[in-house]
């Protein structure tokens, strides 16, 4: 039994569109933040898909290394969003407009 | 690379080739030490004397390093590459990184002295990485570097809540775009099996545009034209310049800007050139061009359209930063050696114009112990602060291009570049930066009629400006003067350094 | 079997995702991520990498969700209300992101034939692999996500720190 690859990279596909669509749609700062997670989780499963098709261990690496600055962009994303709560009281993206856009 | 790894690794060699990247680490670290150790007690003034030192030193040491153990050669699958250009490159942002620590000398809107200082010593090594690599994975590791440090700084001003929604605005756009240039390189790796520019360059040769290849280019430009605010990624710039503390706007409007030019040319040049492989990279139409072409010409309408309308200087110095970024795509669009010599010298005359611009607003704000952000603010400053009208008149001139300074010859050089050559950009592109350039005339002589013309507000006194601010702002605006006068002084560097006859 | 498998996470991935997408409350979102992860780790073990699969938990379910969570409670964050923002979002976003998910379905699914099939077992990579790869030819970047991970320290205490 076997499974094509083209339909790991087409799960990849949907999870980065609908992480587009929640970035766009979600007015929760957290929430958007979360989208952003996710399309990097997407393109995680793309490399992985990848590397198992090259048989390179170089895409694997990678993703490794994704992780690693997605955690770093975690600390500091949730560090910027708790200075913003402090000075607003808020999380809705909208209410965050001080300056035009 | 195969995962038995090669036996012929030199570490030593990594060694002596990262040794100015590991002297910046380690000045960050030592004005950090310093900083949170030794001068709790001290008062800001010495503070920021002191760190401002110990960062200055760390930059002059690296460049001497730079210049006196000159490590040329390739590490590790092009991971890291050191030539006598990326020294060029590298030296620049660390003559801009000092300038920076110089300039927010006396500033009061943090007393995280060691942490800001330390941030942008990081940020300088990550960039230095970032101008040395062929190598996607690195790359991306040293870009994320820069972006993070450079959100850090966007937030800096606790104090103020303009600071942390540029900061926030600038960090879900910068995610959401690392998110797209990273689905850019995995289709990349898909189709070729590699990281390495270069391999993906011989792969990518004589392959018709498909769409998996198109869709990749269109990803990774994405994820560049953010780093480099250029349209329709430039929303986050606006806000983050006028929201981030002065000197930080300054880092993010020069230093910044340096690098992610250097490295995006590096990418479509030497990593995707071969798009639409027809041979050599030097006699084919890149695949990408068209994409470049649309984003370079909106970037010049829009950028400076909407600079026409802004009533706050930094606004107005972010949207003339994206019509400039459309020109400065001009220089990649050649696709020749001459238009990257180009490209490299309109950046770093750039962003001295753009570092002295905010320097010269963060030295007002300093000796106002009041935000400037207003063009009318700025009305009568040459009855006030004289030397400092000059300079920021310098500083203008040369971004709107007037000829013997050094925004001229960046122009001149760039567009005669992108009309050179069997690749050149089309004809209407360049007319089109011309006419935009005369446009962008206008704004900027707005600000310097307002500097000069413009009635203070009733008993304004004499301002007390720093002495070492104003000092670093009469240098850059004579390296300004002087790179516009003899311009052969840099680009015969950049010229040499490429091996251009 | 292994069609079974990947078809039940694949499912069970794009119904985390889209529970992320319409939940309104930010720990729901976060809890349906988590969701998301996890199967992910499944599908990593199914394509052979086994050590990232175990990171994927680790790291991703494990550590930095929980630290959104953490967030989540520690500002006590609402449901989200309407806002005029919201409408013109929805009116962007959807067609947006559903041209977005039709160019690359398509690509993917047209790129097939050059494609390989996968079998369960088949390529599987040791962690020794990984890890001679990562510690010897690739020292240079993981030394450079040390300063990376130290900016970030930096930077969170400098910005979360309460002034005095």
């Amino acid at each position: 039994m076997t499974v094509p690859l083209a339909y790991y990279l087409v799960l990849s596909a949907v999870l980065f569109s609908i992480g587009v669509a929640a970035f766009l749609i979600r007015r929760n700062i957290i929430t958007v933040f979360l989208a952003i997670e996710l399309m990097l989780n997407a393109v995680n499963l793309a490399f992985v898909t990848f590397a198992h098709q090259w048989r390179i261990v170089n895409g694997q690496i990678f993703v490794f290394f994704v992780m690693v600055v997605a955690a770093a962009e975690a600390a500091v994303g949730l560090a910027i969003i708790i200075t913003i709560f402090r000075a607003r009281n808020t999380l809705n993206i909208d209410q965050v407009d001080l300056m035009k856009l | 690379m195969t995962a038995a790894g090669y036996p012929g690794v030199s570490y030593l060699r990594l060694l002596l080739m990262t040794l100015p990247q590991i002297a910046i680490a380690a000045t960050a670290f030592l004005a950090l030490t310093v900083d949170l150790a030794t001068l709790r007690k001290a008062s800001l003034r010495t503070r920021w004397r002191v760190g401002t030192l110990i960062a200055c030193a760390g930059c002059a040491g690296a460049i001497l390093l730079l210049f006196l153990y000159p490590q040329y050669g390739s590490f590790g699958d092009g991971m890291l590459i050191a030539n006598p250009l990326t020294r060029v490159v590298q030296t620049a942002l660390l003559v801009l990184a000092a300038f920076t620590a110089l300039l927010s000398f006396d500033a009061v809107f943090t007393s995280h002295i060691g942490e800001y200082l330390a941030v942008i010593l990081f940020a300088t090594t990550g960039m230095m990485f970032l101008v040395a690599s062929q190598n996607f994975l690195l790359i991306f590791i040293s870009l994320e570097l820069l972006s993070l440090s450079l959100y850090i700084l966007a937030a800096f001003n606790k104090s103020s809540r303009q600071s942390a929604e540029g900061a926030l605005k600038y960090f879900l756009f910068g995610g959401m775009s690392a998110a797209f240039l990273l689905f850019g390189i995995s289709l990349l790796y898909g189709l070729t099996g590699s990281i390495n520019l270069v391999e993906i360059n011989r792969a990518i040769q004589g392959r018709p545009l498909t769409p998996m290849l198109a869709v990749a280019l269109v990803m990774t430009v994405t994820g560049f034209g953010f780093k480099v605010a250029a349209v329709p990624f430039h929303l986050w710039a606006p806000d983050a310049y006028q929201g981030a503390p002065t000197p930080s706007g300054a880092f993010i409007a020069s230093s910044s800007k340096v690098a992610s030019f250097f490295v995006f040319a590096q990418v479509m040049l030497v990593g995707l050139a071969a798009g639409q492989g027809s041979g050599a990279w030097h006699n084919s139409k890149a695949g990408w061009a068209p994409v470049i072409v649309a984003v370079a010409a909106l970037s010049m309408i829009l950028g400076n359209l909407a600079a026409i309308v802004q009533t706050s200087v930094r606004r107005l110095l972010a949207y003339s930063a994206v019509g400039h970024a459309g020109y400065m795509l001009l220089g990649i669009l050649a696709q020749s050696a001459w238009g990257v010599r180009a490209l490299i010298y309109y950046v770093i005359t750039y962003a001295l114009a753009a570092i002295g611009a905010f320097g010269v607003l963060a030295a007002l704000e300093a000796g106002d112990n009041v935000g400037v952000d207003e063009i009318p603010d700025l009305a009568g400053l040459s009855r006030r602060a004289p030397v400092l009208s000059f300079c920021m008149l310098i500083f203008f001139l040369s971004l709107a291009g007037i000829p013997p300074l050094a925004g001229f010859f960046g122009k001149f050089y760039l567009f005669s570049a992108a009309l050179a050559g069997e690749n050149s950009g089309p004809l209407w592109l360049v007319v089109l930066a011309i006419a935009m350039s005369a446009i962008s005339l206008y704004y900027y002589l707005r600000v310097v009629k307002q500097i000069y013309v413009g009635e203070p507000a009733a008993a304004a006194p004499p301002m007390k400006i720093s002495r070492t601010v104003t000092a670093t702002l009469c240098v850059i605006a004579l390296l300004v003067v002087v790179l516009g006068c003899a311009p052969n002084l840099l680009v015969g560097w950049i010229g040499s350094a490429m091996h251009l006859p | 079997m292994y069609l079974a498998l990947f078809i039940f996470f694949a499912v069970l991935c794009v119904a985390g995702a889209l529970n992320l997408l319409l939940q309104r409350h930010p720990i729901n979102s976060a809890l349906s991520l988590i969701v998301v992860m996890t199967s992910l780790a499944v599908l990593y073990l199914l394509l052979g990498a086994q050590f990232l699969a175990a990171v994927q938990v680790i790291v991703y379910s494990g550590a930095i969700m929980v630290l959104f969570t953490f967030v989540i409670m520690l500002l006590n964050a609402g449901r989200e209300e309407h806002t005029r923002g919201s409408r013109a979002a929805f009116l962007v976003g959807f067609p947006g992101a559903a041209v977005l998910l039709a160019l690359l379905v398509q690509i993917f699914l047209s790129a097939r034939g050059h494609l390989a099939q996968a079998r369960l077992g088949e390529y599987v990579t040791a962690t020794h692999t990984l890890s001679s790869v990562l510690f010897r030819d690739l020292l240079l970047p993981f030394e450079v996500t040390s300063v990376l991970i130290l900016i970030a320290i930096l930077g969170a205490v400098a910005l979360a720190r309460k002034e005095p």
